[in-house]
């Protein structure tokens, strides 16, 4: 279990001073694989960093199993990095880069041998264990340093943007492999990535990170369907925001008639109302909903789906996807003006941004 | 059809070789004409037979040769090695390794050093390393003289301050002439030794702390292996020339820590035995040749094989 408590980084100093991390508090689980996910300059680099030891905290506490390892070199602290770069040494084969960290700790030649072999087996990289590392290929770099970075038998693995630099179908290929790997070694995951699709299908929970904070920690199922802020449901997966005010537990969206709602009983003013685009229905009205038509300015094709993009009455834009099955009732055109429906369970109040902003 | 294609295709390649001949023409000839001639001169120098005042009378003989190597002793006619001949080569080629080293120890650090800077200041302190060469050799030379002579600097400065009674002698010694050329080579360790760690991955020595490596453990098996190659070209920039060197030796050794460079000049000059200091030259030559060829066959393959 790695406790993170209110950790703060800030490099530089006086005006130069750039925070890159503001007291940030998190709980990570055995086993888990938890994903830190954000822009890039949002401070989830800096936060691994801190993790393997690279850099060091300006304020506030790394915990790892009781113990706090904030004062530790990164050579001694039981956690190991894939690196973006993989950063695999060229002037050895794979087998002596898989064996370093072992070598390095001083493990018995026998021990490291077995390892080694263990390890290469588990990428299936066996192989081409004699290969220089420089005469592989992006996905066999890949295997290798994340046999590299597992044969010291890390509490913690810390992986920075492993699969970046990854053509779009070995990256796939990588995500489930991982994946599996992590399940089946019931190993603690920290991975950084800024591609929400990898992280929504990889991770057990997942850090949103901004700005060099936490903006939300949640499973993805969470995160997607109550994101916490603006910030958070309009980076993770597409969104509509429709300006709007709450008052007494009835939400108004501007141009609309109030609606009940339970989630607008804990807020009061003016609020922003998210609703992801396949939750609208187009071209009929249903019931619990929030009535309205649009004109439809664009169409694009995706297959599974067709994105539908509107105009509303008031000028607002608007988003909806349309499933292509094969039952699918309406033909739409541009320039038709078809009638939409919003759920009202499929509607989120976000606090509005002027109260939010940083 | 096709014949005639790969006709065409002969003619253009054919045309390429051409081109590329001339274009390397100008430097070929330069190479032939100041560095090829001159060494056959050579060669064929110390195969003849020296003249009474210098120059070489057109008589094959290898009398030259012979006497890199042995000496007739001057009243019973008994052959014996040249001792003074290879006891300076001795010399020489120990001074020439000490240089090579106490250049890598001062070089490397200092090649780090610059190579870790911010990229805006490293030019300014690369541009510090050329400031000596601004300098003519002798002049820089005669200054270390000033420093180190019986009555030079530090000389006076101990004797003012009570630590010695009588000047040290550090002028005409080895270490005057390793000091000397020492100074001398350090750039030419520096410079290729700088562009090999500026070329390295810092990247990789964070890996390497992050798989357990101590920093001394990363050194070794993984700073240095990459930067050998800047390492070994350096040793050589500074190796050859120090074997053969002869203005630092000639002032700051004098006629007691002479150097191989030094005895060829005297063949030349007083010697009056121009085939001798000729097959002396050429012997140099194939010596330094022998070490590059097996410096090269050890470390071409450097990167194959680690530790």
């Amino acid at each position: 279990m790695l406790e993170i408590k209110s950790l703060s980084k800030t490099f530089g100093a006086g005006v130069a001073a750039y925070h890159a991390l503001r007291s940030v508090d998190v709980t990570v689980a055995e086993g888990e694989f938890f994903t830190l996910l954000g822009p890039s300059g949002c401070g989830k680099t800096t936060l691994l960093r801190l993790i393997a030891g690279f850099e060091q905290p300006t304020g506030g506490q790394l915990v790892l199993d009781g113990q706090d390892i904030a004062a530790i070199p990164p050579s001694r602290r039981p956690v190991n990095t894939v690196f973006q770069s993989y950063a695999l040494f060229p002037h050895m084969t794979v087998a002596q880069n898989v064996a370093f960290g072992l070598e390095a700790r001083g493990t018995a030649p026998g021990d490291v041998a077995r390892r080694v072999d263990e390890m290469l087996q588990l990428v299936q990289m066996d192989h081409l264990r004699d290969r220089k590392s420089a005469a592989l290929s992006g996905g066999q770099q890949q295997r290798v340093a994340l046999a590299r970075a597992l044969a010291p038998r890390p509490r913690i693995l810390l992986l920075d943007e492993p699969l970046s630099a990854l053509d779009l179908k070995l990256r796939k290929e990588m995500q489930a492999e991982l994946k599996r790997l992590q399940r089946e070694m019931g190993l603690t995951f920290i991975f950084v990535t800024h591609d929400q699709d990898e992280a929504l299908t990889m991770s057990d929970r997942i850090a949103v990170m901004e700005g060099g904070r936490l903006q939300q920690v949640a499973t993805p199922r969470d995160l997607y369907d109550h994101p916490a802020n603006r910030f958070v449901a309009g980076f993770i997966g597409e969104t509509n925001f429709l300006p709007g005010r709450a008052a007494e537990g009835q939400l108004r969206l501007d141009g609309f008639a109030p609606v009940a709602l339970a989630e607008a009983k804990a807020v009061n003013g003016a609020v922003t109302v998210m609703i992801r685009p396949e939750h609208i229905i187009v071209g009929r009205e249903a019931p619990d909903c929030v009535q309205t038509s649009g004109q439809i300015d664009e169409l694009v094709f995706f297959g599974t789906d067709t994105h539908v993009k509107l105009t509303l009455p008031g000028g607002a834009s608007l988003t909806a996807r349309a499933q292509n099955s094969l039952h699918s009732a309406t033909d739409l055109n541009p320039g038709q003006t078809v009638p939409l429906s919003l759920p009202y369970d499929a509607l989120r109040i976000l606090p509005d941004e002027a109260a939010h902003a940083v | 059809m096709l014949s005639e294609a790969s006709n065409g295709e002969a003619l253009l390649r054919r045309a390429e070789t051409r081109r590329r001949w001339s274009l390397a023409m100008p430097a070929l000839i330069v190479i032939a004409l100041f560095s090829i001639l001159p060494l056959a001169v050579m060669v064929v120098y110390s195969f003849l037979t020296p003249g009474t005042y210098g120059n070489v009378v057109w008589q094959f003989s290898l009398d030259g040769w012979f006497s890199v190597v042995f000496e007739r002793d001057l009243f019973d006619d008994t052959l014996g090695l040249a001792d003074a001949h290879l006891s300076i080569l001795g010399r020489s080629a120990l001074l020439a390794l000490a240089t090579t080293g106490l250049t890598m120890l001062f070089g490397l650090p200092t090649a780090w050093f610059i190579a870790t800077r911010p990229v805006a200041t490293r030019a300014y302190w690369m541009f510090l390393i050329t400031v000596p060469f601004w300098t003519n050799l002798l002049v820089r030379t005669i200054a270390i003289q000033e420093v180190i002579r019986a009555d030079g600097t530090i000389n006076r400065l101990l004797l003012g301050l009570g630590v010695i009674d009588a000047p040290i002698q550090m002028m005409f010694t080895n270490g005057a002439v390793l000091l000397g050329m020492t100074y001398v080579y350090l750039p030419l360790m520096v410079l290729p030794v700088y562009a090999a760690i500026e070329k390295f991955d810092f990247r990789l020595a964070e890996a390497a702390y992050d798989l357990h490596a101590s920093r001394f453990y990363c050194l070794r098996r993984v700073i240095f292996p990459l930067i050998r190659p800047g390492i070994v070209a350096g040793s050589i920039l500074v190796f050859i020339p120090a074997l053969g060197a002869y203005v630092t030796p000639r002032l700051m050794g004098g006629g007691r820590a002479m150097m191989w460079g030094n005895l060829i000049d005297l063949q030349f000059g007083q010697g009056r035995n121009w085939p001798l200091g000729a097959a002396l030259s050429v012997s140099l030559t194939l010596l330094v040749m022998i070490a590059l060829v097996l410096s090269v066959r050890r470390f071409a393959g450097g990167g194959r094989s680690d530790v």
